[in-house]
């Protein structure tokens, strides 16, 4: 135990004075130190000479497998697309929103100017054949196309690899792609007859039914393995091969080290011609799992670019390295207020559909739409990144979208009046009640996104001064997204990242057990007759009407409140030259980068 | 003592046995799904139903825990179901040298400088040094981590450039040569390092100075200053000795985190560690990892605790096992 005599409580009191000062003044100075950095040019002089030579990417997360067949994260896709060759090239066409399909020797779609920055030459196909029934596609091979080991790439690669994306015990998350081949409308893809080679550079795939060439395109074009060197691996062992750890491929770069969870280095390939090796000598893929310490390693110049980064940080992050700049692409990803349009409860049990108590309307949607100040969660979070959202066809897709649907504006006044026209009346709390119901409901939301965080509380204070009580919950990521699909949840705030083909059926078929992510229950026979007759046409831009329609009906319905269409922000360091983003993805076209230091050193 | 020792190492066998069933229901019967992540637009609904399959998890859970036992007691843990299908032990072995060679160096340092720090208190009792280290130690004993890392990045990565923000190795730390490469690998461990024994420094201190302030007092201190021996051997020798002796509980409770890992740490700086691989294996509903997890740092509690007592009774004559 500590006596103090009087003296030393005096003495004390000024030591803790002392400390105190001490303390407030380290921590003034340490988070002064964070808006001043001026650093960038000093700090290229401390970069060894290694980094002259790399572009270093920061990542979230390790790739989960280096093999086309298995991975299935963003990072892994952006790797592969870089070790292995691919059929065709694809491009997505900003000036039109449709995605175009490029071999050696012909395109799906003439470019139109300013577009085609995609050279031919990666592709392994020279042309290809749709056959006048749309039921099967004729591919020509080239001849000078080898996987790093020396060995022709040949047709007979294309089948084996299908065999493999196609088997269940390996379980590839490209399955989908195998929907039309012969077999799979009888659940297994026979293919001795979906799949021919004639010789080396032929390669034929047959179809059950008339598919759309674009379709048949896309569907046909999944990166190939090479069938010599993974033959012997068996599929119950294909998971865990060692194999997976070793990548032989042929495209502009190669694995040159994997240290798991700590980073990937890819060397360029002097060897390849598709579509040639990589301009820049190494590329290292580094895992930073802390998004503070990304932003940190991008300002220093430990790292060139990270993606994903929250527009709150740019102005510092500008201003602390004016060597750095923030890049757009989008827009593909939205977010939206899920309302439970069928009573879930009573689904559940019965499996009878009755509309949802509160939000069965589209009366009372369409009044909260109307109560969200979305405009205000954009101007406070995301600023110039963010688009007030209609529909879930994305204004980047600009041969479907509909432009003349005019946003529902903020309005609380026409809100209330919605909801009073459907008998929901102020009670004497100050909540709206009906039939002895009061609008009361929790607003679901998975942890860890500072965005939605912040739209739930904007959305959470608008729906109390029309007299709706909203209460916030946040659940951990699985156990939310485990909810939503066992329908447990009546309003929930999430997010979608749309594909670049537009197929709507799984979010809103009328058909509850066959659409999987129909979490609302909406139902409209319209819409799924729309999505029917869309298929059904051979060409992209015949299905324009049917979309139209669709947006302007799901406007009217309201099954979810659309928020906002987000720009994906990614931050580089301005030492890259040639980097070009593509709704596609920002690595697009990566081996075309250039860095500054590096036009000296040799390859 | 051998006995002993035999018979707590018995009873820690059925012990760790149950933690592990427990963990085996309790992760199962929580909500989640390890194949949650396949179900999403543009993958066929059958993958995460092909890829329950391969995991086992189609299942009953009494007979999947039947299975589990049967392969468990033969040392095979499984396959990791969210890192490239690697047997558990794999990853842990990739992770455990890492998480080990931070939390050795840690611990060196903060036994080192908690002692010093706590006995220079003790015999300064009250004076300005005292109250200042006091107050010091509080201060970072009572820092999040994690918020600690960040200044510390923030002050000596960006506004001093001083120590890389992140990794273990610089970009082209291969080519550097093996001195070359392990000096770059201590530079990349300075930060953590630092953040992680200014942290448990902080609470040894404050756990030798009340321990060597009491030992002071005692007689036989007063009786070894009669005798006449000089002030160091009376400290080092007669005090010390008997005031480390609760330091040894915190040194067998210690064990675990050698090999647990310090997740913030290891998240802020970006080393793949054991607090990784396990959160991450929790996050990714990674049964056989989390099994394997469980069955490491639950063995090594058991162990820790043991190794203190045996210790004791080691340091202290009077205690006998």
């Amino acid at each position: 135990m500590i006596v103090l005599t009087e003296n030393g409580t005096k003495r004390a009191a000024s030591v803790y004075r002392f400390a105190a000062h001490l303390l407030i003044a380290l921590l003034v100075f340490t988070l002064s130190s964070c808006g001043h950095h001026k650093g960038g040019h000093e700090n290229t002089g401390n970069r060894g000479r290694a980094m002259d030579s790399t572009l270093v990417i920061a990542m979230l997360g390790d790739a989960d497998y280096l093999n086309p067949v298995l991975g299935s994260t963003v990072t892994s896709g952006n790797i592969i697309g870089l070790i292995y060759p691919s059929l065709l090239q694809s491009e997505f066409d900003t000036t039109t929103g449709l995605v175009n399909y490029i071999a050696l020797e012909k395109k799906l779609r003439a470019v139109t100017p300013g577009q085609g920055k995609k050279t031919p030459k990666g592709a392994l196909a020279k042309s290809w054949r749709m056959s006048e029934d749309h039921k099967s596609i004729t591919y020509v091979l080239r001849k000078d196309a080898f996987w790093n080991d020396g060995k022709p790439v040949v047709s007979g690669d294309f089948k084996f690899s299908y065999q493999l994306y196609g088997n269940p015990v390996i379980a590839s998350a490209r399955q989908q792609y195998l929907a039309e081949l012969i077999g799979a409308d009888k659940g297994n893809v026979d293919f001795d007859k979906a799949i021919e080679t004639p010789d080396d550079t032929t390669l034929v795939f047959r179809f059950y039914k008339p598919v759309p060439e674009y379709l048949a395109l896309f569907h046909t074009s999944l990166t190939p393995l090479p069938a010599h060197h993974w033959k012997a691996v068996n599929p119950d062992e294909f998971r865990h091969s060692a194999l997976n750890l070793n990548p032989l491929g042929s495209g502009p770069y190669t694995l040159k080290s994997w240290h798991q969870q700590q980073e990937i280095v890819l060397a360029s390939n002097r060897k390849s011609n598709l579509p040639k090796a990589g301009t820049i000598p190494q590329i290292t893929f580094r895992v930073v799992p802390d998004y503070t310490v990304r932003l940190a390693q991008l300002q220093t110049g430990a790292v060139d670019v990270v993606e994903n980064i929250k527009p709150e940080d740019f102005i510092a992050l500008l201003r602390a390295n004016r060597q750095l700049e923030v890049k757009t692409v989008g827009l593909r990803v939205y977010d939206y207020v899920g309302w439970s349009n069928i009573d879930h409860e009573e689904y559940r049990k019965s499996g009878r559909v009755k509309p949802h108590p509160l939000f069965g309307s589209a009366q009372v949607r369409l009044a909260l739409t109307c109560a969200i100040d979305r405009e205000a969660i954009i101007d406070g979070y995301l600023k110039e990144y963010g688009v007030i959202c209609n529909t879930d066809i994305s204004p980047s897709l600009k041969w479907a979208y509909n432009d003349r649907i005019v946003p529902h504006a903020f309005n609380p006044t026409k809100a209330s009046a919605l909801l009073r026209a459907e008998g929901w009346l102020l009670g004497s709390d100050g909540i709206l009640q009906k039939n002895g119901r009061k609008f009361s409901f929790v607003l679901y939301t998975n942890s860890g996104n500072a965005r939605r965080n912040y739209a739930s509380v904007i959305i959470q204070q608008n729906l109390r001064s029309i007299g709706i009580d909203c209460k916030l919950d946040v659940q951990e990521s699985n156990v939310f997204f485990e909810n939503l699909q066992q329908r447990k949840l009546d309003a929930w705030l999430a997010g979608w990242s749309i594909g670049l083909e537009i197929d709507p059926l799984d979010v809103w078929g009328s058909d509850l057990n066959k659409s999987r992510f129909n979490f609302t229950g909406y139902q409209n026979p319209r819409i799924d007759r729309l999505c029917e007759l869309a298929k059904q046409k051979m060409d992209p831009i015949g299905t324009r009407p049917y979309w139209l329609e669709y947006q302007e009906i799901l406007h009217k319905d309201q099954p979810i409140t659309f928020l906002y269409w987000m720009k994906e922000t990614q931050g580089f360091s301005k030492r890259i030259e040639g980097a070009e983003l593509n709704i596609s993805g920002t690595f697009y076209n990566i081996d075309d980068w250039r860095l500054r230091p590096s036009a000296n050193v040799a390859l | 003592m051998l006995g002993y020792i035999f018979k707590r190492l018995l009873i820690a066998i059925p012990l760790v046995f149950g933690v592990l069933t427990l963990t085996f229901f309790i992760i199962r019967l929580a909500p989640g799904d390890p194949a949650a992540f396949f179900i999403q637009p543009g993958i066929s609904p059958n993958v995460a139903e092909q890829i329950r399959a391969q995991y086992g998890l189609n299942d009953p859970v009494p007979v999947q825990y039947v299975k589990w036992l049967a392969n468990v007691l033969q040392g095979d843990f499984g396959r990791s179901f969210s890192r490239a299908q690697q047997p558990v032990f794999d990853v842990i072995a990739d992770a455990l040298p890492i998480t080990m060679t931070i939390a050795l160096l840690t611990l060196v340092a903060n036994f080192t400088f908690g002692i010093l720090i706590g006995v220079i208190s003790a015999i300064r009792q009250n004076t300005f040094l005292d109250r200042f280290l006091t107050v010091t130690a509080l201060f970072f004993y009572s820092m999040p981590e994690f918020w600690f890392a960040l200044m510390m990045i923030i002050l000596f990565a960006l506004k001093f450039p001083l120590f890389p923000a992140s990794g273990l190795n610089e970009i082209g730390a291969e080519n550097f040569g093996p001195i070359g490469f392990v000096l770059d690998r201590f530079w990349h461990l300075v930060l953590p390092v630092t953040v992680l024994s200014i942290n448990g420094a902080a609470g040894i201190a404050r756990y030798v100075r009340g321990s060597m302030l009491e030992v002071i007092r005692q007689d036989y201190i007063r009786t070894a200053r009669a005798k006449g021996l000089p002030e160091k051997i009376v400290i080092f020798k007669h005090a010390l000795r008997n005031a480390l002796l609760p330091v040894i509980t915190l040194m067998g409770s210690s064990l675990p985190f050698i090999f647990s890992g310090a997740l913030f740490i290891e998240v802020i700086f970006a080393f793949p560690g054991m607090g990784r691989v396990t959160v991450e294996a929790i996050f990714a509903r990674d049964y056989p990892l989390i099994i394997a997890n469980t069955f490491i740092s639950g063995s090594l509690i058991v162990l820790g605790n043991l190794f203190a007592d045996v210790l004791y009774a080691v340091v202290d004559p009077r205690i006998k096992l």
